[in-house]
């Protein structure tokens, strides 16, 4: 398992990957890493939640369906201690209803799986524009 | 004969007629004369002659002697007349004024003797005569008065005859009248001239005459002497009257003949009077002890005829609308030629106010015509006249005031009609139609009654009715039929123990008690054994009904047998359960199919993220050779998974709709396993695998490539959920006809919650360190879709971090099968 966690660059923008699948996990972050920001990552709800409390990254990447507490039970629990922190919820759970039971539990985006490479970046970088 | 001269002679002297004084009684008295002018002149007179007679002898000159003759006959006229004293006084005188003149002569001696003799003989003589004439006087006064008494007599005894109310005549033996009175005449209405020519036979009526003619023998043969009857006689004027007859043996006459006295008595007004009375007796008995007017009717109308002398009646109804009379019953003597009067009668509509029937009914007054040749507005005039039918009286049938028929009756000769028959019939026409409103009341009561009967008796619904107390008073056929009792016993036993049963369901409905007075209609199902044992579901349906004051009386309980009804809600109430469950499983089904497509698509995009994500990044380039090559192995293995859960879902689906071919065949099941060890040994190196395999365990019989996908599932997941170090055991043996697989394992366990559900489709176990293991999610479904195919079952044993053990058994190959014998 490659590095999970890795010390957060302040002086950049730090991206929170919270994926179970290997796979969109690496590929998130080769994709961010490349745009410039920095990324860290999350194998499950609970574990996202303890990086996001203790690493303050900039924003979260969140996957929904995580073993242990799902993504949206991880992002309650991070938006309860940290209202401000801003959550895409990247899933593959992809119908409309899908992307509106998001939202009302408290998404500030949603990118459906699967997703351009380009969305994710601009995502993230309209996300990045607007701390700035 | 001396008497009757007498009385002759008497009746020609009126100036001496009160001589009849003591003859004929009834004169007037004696006393009441003026008494003195008569007695002077009658005394004066034979002193007068006397008188004369000297006077003439002294003109002549004639001696006494001569004149004595003249004297002597003074004398004995006067005799005649006088009484003994005037005769005896007229003597002396005469004999004084024979002697004064003698003395006053003064004649001799001689001649004063003479004088003396001579007035001595005088009154000799005029006291003999007058003793004479007084006795035969008084004879013929006797005579007389015998006379007169037999001529009163007669005239009395004629005018009683004449003036008697009985009618008497004398009969010869040829039957003729003889002799009648006045009264016979009046009684026959005949002319009493007529009479005398005719005999009693012919103004008796027909039928009676056989009587009357044997009868007459008898008297006459002298067997009887006397005859008492009653009969008919025909009047002149063609009329009838009833009379009483007495006719008894006069003594015969010189002639020989022999005399019957006939007594009749017209006794038509007894007669009338006793039809009257007893004709309304009898109709008022038939009224009183009729039921309906339709039975009474026949009795009514033939009491009118039988009693009155009626020979027809009829019944006319007024109709519903009062539009017409018309004929309900009609009565009649039998034998009679009624026929066409009657069917002309049935044919006649008689409206209001028209003729005889039509005003009766209009009017409500009774009419009669004593004959009908008379009158010209009775429509079956003629038919009645052919018919013998003369007389006619019609009276109305009232009932409170309203006229609702007219009785019509006719007589088959002419009739008189007397002021009290019509009055009376009056009264039986109220009567009459009093008891027709009375019998139809009656009628009416007794069919509600009777519907009333039938209800309860037909009801399918049982229907018992209970005194206040509790006890059974009556119960309809249909409760004992459904209990099997009968009503003796049904209230003895059964009664009781339902009423409990009642009760105590009631309390659980909170209903009141049977008997504490049930205000409404109210139910209650209670569970009751029939006689023979059969249990019923009875609902009972309880009201009380009150007597006239209100209070309960008795109660009406309604019993039913809703056994079936009962049990088929019971039944209707599984089906729905079982409708609901169906339901309920159609909707998860449903929402298991969501799920389903929700869990695919999920995992293909999940699958598909990789595939496109580093597709798109190889494609932009610019990547290093390692980085393609990687990401090149990650598309492969997201398009592998994605591969295999199509293969998976099309494999299952198969399954679930029948259409996976299976090849039967036999299997060795221990060598399977073996191979599948063999085949996971060498690609994993991190678990170790043991195998327990029984090997005397018999062939199978099954599909070998489907029982190779179920073991190498089975082991594949026992390798993914097991930790580095961790132990897989496969074991076989034989149980009871079957083989007995388990694929044991030392990994993770499933916790309690999830072990329900592991054969389920995309339930994978996800919790802890069993996350991040791959999956189609739809193996262990497919593998026991496999076993059950093969006649099998598959079931999990497991404990959370001690292991997992599925196990799963397939039915044993049949003993002659090839390999079976081989291991043999």
């Amino acid at each position: 398992m490659p590095e999970t966690v890795s010390p957060a660059d302040a002086s950049k923008f730090t991206v929170l990957v919270a994926d179970d699948n290997d796979v969109a996990q690496r590929l998130c972050k080769r994709v961010l890493e490349k745009a410039g920001y920095n990324v860290i990552v999350a194998m499950d709800g609970l574990q996202a939640v303890d990086v996001a409390l203790s690493q303050r990254p900039s924003m979260i990447l969140m996957d929904v369906a995580m073993p242990g507490i799902d993504g949206l039970e991880a992002m309650r629990r991070i938006k309860a201690e940290i209202p401000a922190m801003p959550i895409v919820i990247a899933s593959a759970h992809s119908m409309a209803s899908d992307t509106d039971r998001f939202l009302a539990a408290g998404a500030d985006k949603v990118l459906s799986k699967p997703f351009r490479l380009a969305d994710l970046v601009a995502i993230v970088g309209q996300l990045a524009a607007d701390k700035k | 004969m001396a008497a009757s001269t007498l009385w002759n002679l008497r009746t020609f002297h009126p100036a001496r007629g009160g001589e009849v004084t003591g003859v004929s009684p009834g004169t007037l008295p004696l006393a009441a004369r003026p008494w003195w002018t008569k007695s002077l002149v009658r005394r004066a007179t034979p002193f007068a002659a006397i008188a004369a007679v000297f006077a003439v002898q002294a003109a002549a000159g004639a001696g006494p002697v001569l004149a004595f003759p003249l004297y002597l006959t003074i004398i004995l006229l006067t005799a005649l007349q006088l009484s003994r004293l005037e005769s005896l006084e007229t003597a002396v005188l005469s004999a004084i004024a024979l002697i004064i003149p003698t003395l006053v002569k003064g004649d001799p001696p001689g001649d004063v003797a003479t004088a003396m003799l001579l007035a001595l003989v005088l009154m000799v003589a005029s006291l003999a005569t007058t003793a004479v004439v007084l006795q035969v006087r008084q004879k013929a006064a006797i005579a007389q008065r015998r006379a007169d008494e037999i001529a009163a007599s007669e005239e009395r005894m004629r005018m009683m005859l004449e003036a008697a109310m009985v009618g008497l005549a004398l009969i010869g033996d040829d039957g003729k009248w003889q002799q009648v009175n006045d009264r016979l005449a009046v009684i026959l209405r005949r002319n009493r001239d007529e009479l005398p020519n005719l005999t009693l036979e012919e103004v008796t009526a027909e039928t009676d005459r056989p009587a009357l003619a044997e009868a007459l023998a008898l008297l006459r043969g002298g067997d009887i002497v006397r005859w008492e009857g009653e009969l008919t006689q025909l009047r002149g004027d063609g009329t009838r009257v009833p009379v009483s007859l007495v006719i008894s043996a006069a003594p015969g006459r010189a002639s020989g003949e022999s005399l019957l006295l006939v007594q009749e008595t017209d006794i038509s007004a007894r007669k009338r009077l006793d039809g009257l009375r007893d004709c309304l007796v009898a109709i008022r008995h038939v009224i009183v002890s009729g039921f309906t007017w339709e039975q009474a009717v026949p009795q009514v109308l033939g009491s009118l005829c039988s009693y009155l002398g009626w020979d027809l009646a009829q019944f006319w109804a007024a109709d519903h609308d009062r539009q017409a009379l018309r004929v309900r019953h009609i009565w009649h003597r039998e034998p009679a030629g009624f026929e066409a009067f009657r069917e002309e009668s049935q044919a006649t509509s008689t409206p209001m106010g028209v003729g005889i029937l039509g005003r009766v009914w209009q009017s409500g007054v009774v009419a009669a015509v004593e004959d009908l040749s008379h009158v010209n507005d009775y429509s079956r005039s003629e038919i009645a006249q052919a018919a013998g039918l003369n007389s006619i009286l019609a009276f109305p049938v009232v009932d409170s005031g309203v006229v609702i028929g007219v009785i019509e009756v006719l007589a088959a000769h002419v009739r008189g009609i007397q002021d009290d028959e019509v009055t009376m019939l009056s009264t039986v026409g109220v009567e009459i139609g009093q008891f027709i409103r009375r019998s139809d009341i009656t009628q009416a009561l007794r069919r509600s009654e009777a519907d009333h009967r039938a209800i309860f008796e037909r009801s399918p619904i049982g229907i018992v009715r209970i005194s206040s107390d509790g006890e059974l008073v009556e119960s309809n056929p249909a409760v004992l039929s459904m209990l099997e009792y009968d009503f003796v016993a049904l209230r003895g036993n059964a009664w009781p123990d339902l009423l409990r049963a009642y009760d105590q369901a009631a309390a659980r409905q909170q209903l009141a008690p049977l008997l504490a007075g049930i205000p409404s209609a109210s139910s209650v199902q209670i569970r009751a054994a029939t006689a023979s044992g059969k249990w019923l579901w009875l609902q009972l349906t309880a009201t009380s009904i009150p007597d006239s004051t209100g209070r309960p009386e008795h109660v009406l309980v309604m019993i039913e047998d809703v056994t079936t009804v009962r049990e088929t809600s019971d039944q209707l109430a599984e089906a729905l359960e079982s409708q609901r469950n169906a339901n309920a499983n159609l909707e998860k089904l449903d929402h298991t199919k969501t799920e389903f497509l929700s869990i695919v698509s999920h995992e293909f995009r999940t699958a598909l993220t990789g595939i496109q994500g580093f597709s798109e990044l190889i494609r932009d380039g610019g990547l290093e050779t390692e980085e393609v090559r990687a990401y090149g192995g990650y598309i492969f293995n997201d398009a592998d998974r994605i591969n295999r859960l199509i293969g998976d879902m099309l494999d299952l689906d198969r399954m679930e709709s029948g259409r996976m071919s299976m090849r039967s065949g036999d299997v060795d099941i221990n060598e399977v396993l073996s191979e599948a060890i063999t085949r996971s040994s060498t690609s994993v190196a991190s678990v170790d695998f043991e195998s327990d395999l029984d090997p005397r365990l018999p062939i199978v019989a099954g599909d070998r490539d489907r029982l190779i996908q179920v073991v190498s599932n089975l082991v594949n997941n026992a390798v993914k959920y097991s930790p580095d170090g961790g132990k897989v055991t496969l074991s076989t043996r034989t149980e009871d006809g079957f083989a007995l697989i388990s694929v044991a394992d030392t990994g993770l366990g499933i916790p309690p919650d999830e072990i329900g559900h592991v054969f389920e489709r995309f339930r994978r176990v996800r919790s802890g360190a069993a996350q991040s293991i791959p999956g189609t999610g739809l193996g262990l479904t497919i593998v026991k879709q496999i076993v059950e195919m093969h006649g099998g079952k598959i079931w999990v044993e497991s404990a959370v971090g001690h292991g997992s053990a599925f196990h799963f058994t397939i039915p044993l190959a049949a003993e002659d099968s090839p390999l079976q014998r081989r291991h043999a």
